[in-house]
């Protein structure tokens, strides 16, 4: 088990690398931040003076080489807006994101499993047609559109929730629920199908055969057994949530990660642009390997050497 | 039962007595951005300048109200010769950490803000600048490399900051924890989320009456920026967007305060050398210029919320506006004529590039111009560009030869003049006479022959049409009800200097 989260953990070591590449590359190739930042009036020797300060002005390969040794030494550069450590800048935000990564992501589970479970318990009946159509819509409906409708309803009209911002729990639940929304809606349909599959299994016959009761059968027989597939989709899923911040994060004022990245995006912010990328793909790869360990936990079956 | 019904009433009453306390001392500002730095020079970026000037002064400031230069932390200037002026600065003005706001002081500030390497975003502004010596304690001598018009301008952008505390923490760690002479200290920044500002209690001036807390939020949402405006979580809203505005207009708990924006929408016309194209017949410039109907945008894609320029990129209230001057009216036969006279009696193809997502409506507008130009048989290439882009391809003149662009340049008609002076970077033509007038004007000291100066090249620029003449925009601001004075500037700036909250 250790030498397995070990290899794993040494199979990581590429994907850094090239991680670093295209980061560095795609930021260089999205053209010079000096245009973005100073207004369009500034002389050129002021230009260049920025370029100078920040190292712009050095060739590419001299530039992604000191990139590469400045990361090993956990710096980034500084933010070419903020005039601070980038790293810093990212894990600054990153508990705010996480914190609201987390929150829609437990909802989901919550509401997506059970969702799930039920529908395909009652299929056919107008539970589950009626839970499949909420679950087309949650999924086709873009985030901006239902974050700025529930802004509209749940703050403008109702007051209850405020429209934005981060502090109490209240300032939460919009965006988080926001963001789960789509989140619950997959979660409902996979686990939907995966019981369905599962119900219709023999063992399932036996556990009733032998005399259990319905609710023994369907929560613990048959969920776990179907809870595999769910789990690689929920593991999945923490990607699309780290990308669904950005949009959620800017319309709901939030102060995290997601919308430090699309604001230094939109700058050319690089050092910025390259910290928040690697730190993803971090818990990307991170969150993957956890998900693997768990297939032991859930499935006996299955073992790592 | 009727005694615990009495005594939750007198809760309620309480609480909202106490609430309203609070809410009345706290006023909330919802920008787009959170700043990047406190220290206002370190950008143009007006959400960065807000806020770091409601900390650190300058020496004169620009009074949206009257459209005057003020004194601030410098009582008056007094220029000795066109390149030699003597400030005389404020007696008694302490910054928040006890430094005495002096010479020294305001030497080693125009200082910083004459080096590149340290305020490169206000380098066109200070090039002139040649020299800052000490006189006395309350007296410093500027000198100038030229003469220059528009140096009070200059002067009300130097933001004047305590020379032992930048000694001691830097540039980067000022921008971050500034320190000032202004009404207002910081508190306390949660990046991204809330920037908590207290009044100074020592200001030498007169603080704004009611507000203890100032609060900037970034939200970088319109319609969460308007909700939160309805929902009474801000007080002040800048950059609403101009669709809100029927809808706002019955809301009885916000006011609208609309200002006409420094920033001048035009058509860049190129008529240089390269690329080739038929702009560089002054006819088919004019022709284009009556093909747009300018009041048919500004009332359908804005709500009537922008303003004509009367063929011209000076606006009414700055020197050298020419009264005499009208703009080309919509007249799409004209147009025509003039395109057959040029030898373009069908017209002609030509690429046009337009920025998506930089100004309010970009995209809409260009689509509405490429339509008319049809109209009148140019057939436009529409090419959208992602606003950086589009900034670069502005500052190498890959634009040309047609471009849609929004120009905001310093509130003075040097500077706006001399966008089109034919060495400037983006300049669309290359016109001796123009020249000479734009040079002409950056040094001449008299402001009557400045103006007429001014008054001259609008007339000629309205001739040589080096640009469609489109519109000017209006910058839409929303207040909570209480808030009183508030009078933000055309470039975005918005002071706390008389500002009041009840």
């Amino acid at each position: 088990m250790l030498r397995y989260i070990l290899r794993r953990l040494i199979l990581t070591i590429p994907v850094v690398f090239g991680i670093l590449v295209i980061s560095f590359m795609l930021t260089r190739l999205s053209g010079d931040p000096t245009d973005l930042i100073l207004p369009p009036d500034a002389p050129d020797s002021a230009r260049e003076a920025f370029r100078r300060t920040h190292g712009l002005d050095q060739p590419l390969p001299v530039q992604f080489v000191t990139f590469v040794g400045n990361v090993a030494r956990g710096d980034f550069g500084d933010s070419l807006r903020f005039h601070q450590p980038a790293l810093d800048l990212v894990l600054e935000r990153m508990g705010a994101t996480l914190e609201l990564a987390a929150a829609a992501m437990a909802i989901a589970i919550l509401a997506g499993i059970p969702i799930g479970v039920i529908a395909a318990y009652r299929r056919n009946t107008p539970v589950d047609i009626g839970v499949r159509g909420v679950s087309l819509l949650g999924q086709a409906m873009p985030s901006f559109y239902l974050a700025i409708l529930s802004i509209i309803v749940f703050s403008v009209w109702l007051r209850w929730f405020p429209s934005g911002g981060r502090g109490t729990w209240a300032h939460l639940v919009l965006p988080a629920t926001t963001l789960s929304f789509q989140l619950v809606a997959l979660l409902a349909r996979v686990t939907r199908s995966c019981m369905l599959d599962v119900l219709g299994q023999d063992y399932i016959r036996t556990a009733r055969a032998k005399g259990l009761g319905e609710r023994r059968v369907v929560w613990l027989h048959a969920l776990r057994n179907a809870f595999i597939p769910v789990l690689t989709v929920i593991g999945l899923q923490v990607g699309f949530l780290l990308g669904g911040v950005v949009v959620t994060e800017t319309v709901f004022s939030w102060p995290g990660v997601g919308r430090l990245a699309i604001q230094a995006i939109y700058a050319r912010d690089f050092p910025v642009v390259q910290a928040v990328v690697f730190l993803f793909a971090m818990i990307f790869v991170l969150v993957n390997l956890v998900v693997d360990l768990l297939y032991a936990a859930v499935d006996p079956r299955i073992g790592y050497k | 039962m009727p005694q615990r019904i009495l005594f939750g009433a007198a809760t309620a009453a309480l609480c909202s007595a106490l609430s309203t306390a609070a809410v009345a001392e706290t006023v909330t500002i919802a920008q787009n951005f959170d700043p990047q730095t406190l220290w206002p020079n370190g950008t143009t970026a007006s959400d960065n300048l807000n806020a770091g000037s409601a900390i650190v002064e300058s020496l004169f400031w620009q009074n949206p109200a009257t459209g005057e230069i003020e004194p601030l932390l410098a009582m008056d200037l007094e220029m000795v010769s066109p390149t030699e002026a003597i400030l005389t600065l404020r007696e008694g003005v302490s910054f928040t950490n006890g430094e005495p706001m002096d010479a020294d002081a305001v030497v080693h500030s125009v200082e910083v803000f004459m080096d590149e390497e340290q305020a490169p975003a206000y380098a066109r502004v200070s090039e002139l600048l040649e020299s800052v010596e000490k006189v006395d304690d309350l007296t410093v001598r500027i000198t100038l490399s030229d003469t220059y018009p528009a140096f009070e301008l200059a002067l009300s952008q130097i933001s004047v900051t305590p020379p032992a505390y930048w000694q001691e923490v830097g540039l980067e760690a000022f921008s971050q924890d500034p320190i000032g002479t202004g009404p207002f200290v910081l508190d306390s920044w949660v990046r991204d989320d809330r920037l908590t500002m207290s009044a100074n209690p020592d200001y030498w001036g007169e603080l704004p009456a009611g507000i203890d807390e100032l609060v900037w939020r970034p939200v970088p949402e319109d319609a969460a920026r308007l909700a939160g405006l309805q929902t009474g979580e801000f007080q002040i809203v800048k950059d609403l967007p101009v669709s809100a505005i029927p809808m706002l207009e019955t809301d009885d708990s916000v006011s609208l305060v609309t200002v006409p924006s420094y920033r001048i929408y035009q058509i860049g016309l190129s008529s240089h050398p390269e690329p080739v194209s038929p702009l560089q017949d002054v006819t088919v410039r004019q022709a284009l210029n009556y093909a747009i109907d300018k009041q048919a945008i500004i009332e359908s894609l804005f709500f009537g919320r922008a303003f004509a320029l009367n063929g011209q990129v000076l606006r009414e209230p700055q020197p050298g506006f020419n009264t005499d001057l009208e703009d080309y009216p919509y007249d799409p036969e004209k147009a025509r004529e003039l395109l057959a006279e040029a030898g373009y009696p069908d017209g002609f193809e030509i690429s046009f590039k337009c920025p998506s997502g930089r100004y309010a409506q970009d995209r809409e507008v260009c689509e509405a111009v490429a339509g008319m130009l049809a109209d009148v048989g140019v057939q436009t290439n529409l090419v959208l560009l992602e606003p950086g882009e589009f900034l670069r391809q502005l500052r190498t003149m890959e634009l040309a030869p047609m471009y849609y662009v929004g120009l905001a340049p310093q509130d003075d008609p040097g500077f706006q003049a001399s966008q089109y002076l034919s060495s400037w970077r983006y300049s669309p033509i290359a016109n001796a006479e123009m020249d000479a007038l734009i040079e002409a004007g950056a040094t001449e000291a008299d402001p009557e022959a400045r103006i007429q100066i001014y008054k001259d090249l609008m007339a000629l620029m309205h001739e040589q049409a080096p640009i469609i003449f489109l519109y000017g925009g209006v910058d839409v601001y929303g207040t909570a009800a209480g808030i009183s004075n508030l009078a933000p500037r055309g470039d975005g700036r918005v002071f706390f200097y008389g500002v009041s909250y009840e």
